[in-house]
């Protein structure tokens, strides 16, 4: 039973461990502030963690007076201290001497709060994107007016593009007052109504990047009615500008190639639209004139008396209407008159005379009466075909 | 007319040309019309007159600028 220690005994034991061990008395960590409690009498109780662990911390009022920030849940800080044991719980904490913010640890957490906030207010909605001009003759830049990166804009777009004109705003790009001058100069340039504005720098530490970060610049080049290209920095650096803006160019030279053609595709371009052009009006007014040719030799061009035959055809049928019915009436009425005639014959005397009849004429005048002759006088009789003079002899 | 404006406008009439729907009229008027824009089209690309970059002074003034 003597082998056995109480955990007062046992914890005392470590912490006497902790307490004389010099590695344990200057200790210095980096983390995030998590479960921040301060209490009224000026200590502050919280946790430090990174994404794999956690270790209590508490600062004492006396050595929390010193700060020169005030601590805040999600904060990255630098802490320095001594680890002991607090006999009571037997946890191990850090006592916290002093604190200070960890400065790109708090940029980053600031860049991703602001780049939340923004999104959510929909600065970065595609809908918003402007349309880069194709063929722009005014381009502004907001950038240093030392440095590679306006020189890269300028050789870039001299090479690609010679016919553009490049205005400079020159700008602070770091540093104090950075932030403003950049927010400025994109709204002068908006208002000199730009093509298109190149807005950024060369790259730099996070820290040189970060006036790009700000939320002024993010809302000035949201703002802003011309074309926005973005070029911070190299490849890897991605800024809330470049979020914002119609484009994101990697660099000041692909921002300058985005925002220029290359003049001797446009020179082929127009070149080809003047052979395409040429060609679709040979070929219509080659249509046109197969269409009047076709219509030349339209039948009823060619014949034109064609038209005439069907009136020419009607006058004949008629023609040869009246012709018969004319034939047809002359034709009756030879009919009737023969008819006539016929009758007439019938009552001719001479018809009589041929039927052996003969007619008696004394001194010219017809005999119808044997009174008016007597013996002797000479009569004439007249046969069908000749008179006979004849003496009277005797009456009976 | 912009550049663009330009380009879109030689666009349109080369299709609706090739398309062949055009009355020959309309299409001659046409015709006539893109060249004009062509040659202003060209014209623009190949006056090259020597550009130089400009800086916008704060005053608003304008002056040239050469990157060091």
């Amino acid at each position: 039973m003597d082998n056995y220690q109480t955990i007062t005994e046992f914890t005392r034991y470590l912490k006497l461990m902790f307490d004389t061990s010099s590695k344990m008395r200057n200790v210095y960590l980096k983390g995030e502030i998590s479960n921040l409690k301060i209490h009224p009498t000026g200590h502050i109780y919280f946790s430090l963690k990174d994404e794999g662990s956690k270790i209590g911390a508490m600062m004492f009022s006396s050595n929390a007076r010193n700060l020169n920030f005030k601590p805040e849940e999600g904060m990255k800080v630098l802490v320095s201290g001594r680890v002991s044991i607090y006999e009571a719980t037997g946890n191990y904490q850090i006592y916290v001497s002093t604190m200070e913010e960890d400065g790109l640890g708090n940029l980053y957490l600031e860049f991703e709060k602001l780049k939340k906030k923004l999104k959510e207010e929909g600065l970065f909605s595609e809908e918003h994107k402007k349309d880069i001009p194709k063929y722009p003759k005014k381009i502004g830049v907001v950038t240093a007016s030392t440095g590679a990166a306006i020189k890269d804009i300028i050789s870039t777009i001299k090479r690609r593009y010679p016919i553009a004109n490049i205005y400079l705003y020159s700008s602070l790009v770091q540093g104090e007052g950075a932030k403003e001058d950049i927010v400025r100069n994109i709204k002068r340039a908006d208002k000199d109504s730009m093509d298109v504005l190149i807005v950024g720098r060369g790259g730099g530490s996070i820290e040189d990047l970060w006036p790009f970060n700000e939320e002024v610049v993010a809302h000035a080049i949201y703002d802003a009615a011309t074309p926005i290209i973005s070029a911070v920095g190299h490849e890897i650096d991605f800024t809330i500008a470049d979020f914002v803006a119609d484009k994101r160019a990697a660099t000041p030279t692909a921002a300058a190639e985005m925002a220029v053609p290359n003049i001797s595709d446009v020179i082929d371009t127009i070149n080809n639209y003047k052979i395409r052009l040429n060609e679709s009006i040979n070929k219509l007014s080659k249509i046109k004139r197969l269409e009047l040719d076709k219509l030349k030799d339209s039948y009823i061009l060619k014949n034109p008396l064609i038209m005439y035959d069907n009136k020419k055809q009607n006058l004949i049928n008629l023609t040869e209407k009246i012709t018969s019915l004319m034939n047809y009436n002359i034709n009756n009425t030879r009919i009737s008159i023969d008819h006539i005639i016929e009758k007439l014959e019938l009552i001719n005397p001479l018809m009589v005379l041929k039927r052996g009849y003969s007619v008696t004429y004394l001194n010219d005048n017809i005999v119808n009466s044997i009174k008016n002759i007597k013996k002797d006088d000479t009569l004439k009789i007249k046969l069908s075909d000749g008179v006979v003079s004849t003496k009277v002899i005797g009456k009976e | 007319m912009k550049f663009e404006e330009k380009i879109k406008t030689l666009e349109t009439i080369i299709s609706e040309l090739e398309s062949g729907n055009t009355s020959l009229d309309e299409s001659i008027n046409k015709y006539t019309k893109a060249m004009e824009l062509v040659k202003e089209c060209d014209k623009e690309l190949k006056d090259v007159e020597e550009k130089i970059s400009k800086i916008v002074l704060d005053n608003g003034k304008v002056e040239d600028f050469e990157a060091e």
